[in-house]
């Protein structure tokens, strides 16, 4: 209990409020009990200098008639007088003798004395000589006890308040944390078993525990984001590579096992490196694809013109569209500078213009249009008057690996849209499959690129230079 | 030319020593950093091929930076598993000259170390290129084959320019694409193909002896010679 930082906080708080009240208290009880002192013991050297002066005056028997009569005036214990002979046998006063402890030396004593109905009373005494007499005159200190007992009370109240409350509020934020912390671990706990789903409990305030609280929440929508990555890419593998890696298996093990003649087994091998190829080819998509999930490529954007990345996409199919004889047109007006990755916007559109040349009849149609949109996006739309999708199939065309009817037989391998879709999300936009009656519309959106929207002239950044982006590997071979 | 080779791994290194030995090249191999720093800072060498990932407490890029910074400007090609654009761009600012990512075909990697040779002996933009009867004139931007001039659209003159750039070579679709289009993906067609038929059209088909050729399992040359 005692290792509970609100309570050892709480405690920490007691105590220094102990310390401030020792301090306060302290000085002020010392300066009381001086000025007391030191004021009743002028009272007491006056009296003392009085009955010296009636001495002086009147001699010893006068002495005793003034303390006779004040004995006999007084309230009884307020006031301690008392006058003895040279051999200490009292004459006058209020005291049957002269207390033991008392020195009959002049100057101030505190005794203990029993005067008046309270029993043994402190009393601050005063010894004088006159003569051969001893004087001796005293006050007993019960007027002030009360006062010095309220002091002490309240001080003991104070010291109880504060432990108790001290104790009582670390205890109920210990209660509150702890409920808090509870239902964290028990979070946390799910989570460590695998289930990633869960988030902390977070209120509207701002208060540390909640801040922290929406931190690790962010932080585990990201961890959940690239395990689910890391699950999609490795059961997708585990899908999609065997069927290559089987096709190289056997073609291998046929090889091992015929022996063919040499320029049969050279075709194989060819055939075999093809394989690898396609596997490769699978692999690098993936990679990529779990890159651009994991949202690692953001450092990569730039400020491009969209238009003429799209124009440049849309000459880069032109011979490919001339030979299915499709029309391929660039509808855009004029530069549209936008913050995108350059080498992912020019692979998701260059996989989307392929889609549909892919689908797109022959003598058929595809339009790029490349449009600034109100809330400063900039849209880029591929529309082409294939076969369209259904609505029934638009949601798994985007699933990885996924292939429709209508794509069986064509190359590819089932990457190309969740591709798309991916560069888009990280570009902070769905893609949207529409109907383009006939035919398929797709299309995504990027930001515009607010620092150099206003500098229309200024020329368009192309890709990076070569010499800075590194080559993909992949031999694209026949 | 005489090639560095800086790789660890056996298997790689023979297909790699064979393949450059065909191809008429010597090389030397370092199977660790130490001996791949010693040699690359002693040895006059054309074109290094440095494989990233290295046993020993030298890497690849070390040894890149502690060359580069030495002022040796010896043209190297990093050799890497890593394939992720970062990757690729930590390896280049390094002082790497081009990035391979493992695996690759040997076409490729042969036809990526001529490329950074000839580089290295230095281009000049201005001067006219020819091969065989084919003229190119970067300048004024005129293409003739013999007598006949031939108009090209301005990326197929800029697909024809960097053929002919790299006369005699073998050029990858990769390379071309990286090159001629500024595209760092795989398209996944044969888009590139279909350029290449186009360009074959206008510079090839009216004539006897065809210039670009295609080479089987590799890519494109231009050449005079058969």
């Amino acid at each position: 209990m005692i290792r509970s930082s609100a309570l050892s906080l709480a405690l920490g708080y007691v105590a220094l409020g102990l310390t401030a009240l020792v301090l306060f208290a302290a000085p002020l009880w010392y300066a009381w009990q001086v000025t007391i002192q030191d004021g009743r013991a002028e009272i007491l050297q006056a009296d003392a200098q009085r009955l010296t002066d009636i001495y002086k005056r009147d001699g010893a028997d006068a002495v005793k008639t003034f303390i006779d009569t004040r004995v006999s005036m007084q309230i009884a214990g307020e006031r301690i007088l008392l006058l003895t002979d040279a051999s200490m046998h009292p004459l006058a006063g209020n005291l049957r003798a002269w207390p033991a402890t008392v020195p009959q030396t002049p100057g101030n004593y505190t005794i203990q004395v029993n005067v008046g109905p309270h029993g043994d009373q402190e009393a601050l005494v005063h010894v004088a000589m006159l003569g051969n007499y001893n004087l001796l005159v005293g006050r007993d200190n019960a007027l002030f006890k009360p006062l010095q007992t309220r002091f002490w009370y309240g001080l003991s109240a104070a010291v109880a308040v504060l432990c108790i409350a001290g104790l009582l509020v670390g205890l109920i934020t210990r209660r509150a944390l702890m409920s808090r912390v509870h239902s964290i671990r028990q979070t946390v706990s799910a989570i460590i078993h695998g289930d990633l789903k869960h988030r902390l409990p977070t209120h509207l305030s701002d208060d540390e525990l909640n801040t922290l609280s929406r931190t690790i929440n962010g932080m585990l929508d990201q961890i959940e984001l690239l395990v689910h990555g890391v699950r999609n890419v490795s059961n997708s593998i585990a899908h999609d590579l065997r069927t290559p890696l089987a096709e190289l298996r056997s073609r291998l093990e046929e090889l091992s096992l015929i022996r063919p003649s040499t320029e049969e087994t050279y075709a194989e091998i060819d055939g075999a490196v093809a394989d690898v190829d396609r596997v490769i080819r699978i692999f690098d998509a993936l990679l990529r694809l779990a890159e651009i999930d994991a949202g690692m490529r953001r450092s990569g954007f730039v400020s491009l013109d969209v238009s003429d990345l799209a124009a440049n996409a849309v000459e880069f199919y032109e011979p490919a569209a001339e030979l299915k004889n499709i029309d391929l047109k660039i509808r855009s007006n004029g530069p549209l500078p936008v913050s995108a990755d350059p080498v992912l916007l020019a692979q998701a559109l260059s996989n989307l213009i392929d889609n549909a040349l892919k689908y797109a009849p022959q003598g058929g149609s595809i339009e790029v249009a490349v449009q600034r949109r109100d809330d400063l996006r900039a849209e880029i739309a591929v529309s082409d008057n294939g076969p369209g999708i259904d609505d029934a199939e638009k949601a798994k065309v985007m699933q990885r690996f996924y292939r429709g009817d209508a794509s069986r037989g064509t190359p590819g391998v089932g990457l190309g849209l969740s591709l798309v879709q991916a560069v888009a999300k990280l570009h902070g936009s769905a893609l949207e499959l529409l109907d383009n009656g006939p035919g398929l519309r797709v299309v995504l959106s990027v930001p515009i690129d607010a620092s150099s929207a206003s500098q229309r002239e200024a020329p368009p950044q192309a890709a990076p230079a070569s010499d800075v982006v590194a080559p993909t590997t992949l031999a694209s071979l026949p | 030319m005489k090639i560095l080779l800086v790789e660890d791994n056996e298997r790689v290194t023979q297909f790699v020593i064979k393949g450059l030995q065909e191809a008429g090249h010597t090389t030397d191999h370092a199977a660790n950093g130490r001996d791949g720093m010693f040699l690359a800072a002693s040895e006059p060498y054309d074109v290094i091929i440095m494989d990233r990932m290295l046993p020993g407490d030298i890497d690849g890029l070390a040894i890149i930076e502690v060359l580069r910074k030495a002022g040796k400007r010896t043209p190297i090609l990093i050799l890497s598993a890593l394939s992720e654009v970062d990757d690729r761009i930590r390896g280049l600012r390094s002082g790497g000259d081009d990035y391979l990512t493992k695996p690759f075909a040997f076409g490729e990697l042969l036809a990526r170390i001529d490329a950074l040779h000839r580089r290295a002996e230095g281009v000049d933009h201005e001067i006219p290129l020819t091969v065989g009867d084919l003229h190119m004139d970067p300048l004024t931007r005129k293409v003739t084959r013999g007598d006949r001039p031939i108009t090209l659209q301005p990326r197929e003159f800029k697909l024809l320019e960097y053929l002919m750039r790299h006369a005699g070579q073998v050029v990858t679709r990769t390379m071309l694409l990286e090159n001629v289009w500024d595209y760092h993906f795989d398209p996944q067609t044969n888009v590139v193909d279909v350029h290449i038929s186009k360009l074959r059209q206008k510079i090839d088909a009216e004539f006897e002896r065809p210039l670009l050729k295609t080479v089987r399992n590799a890519g494109y040359t231009v050449t005079a010679s058969d």
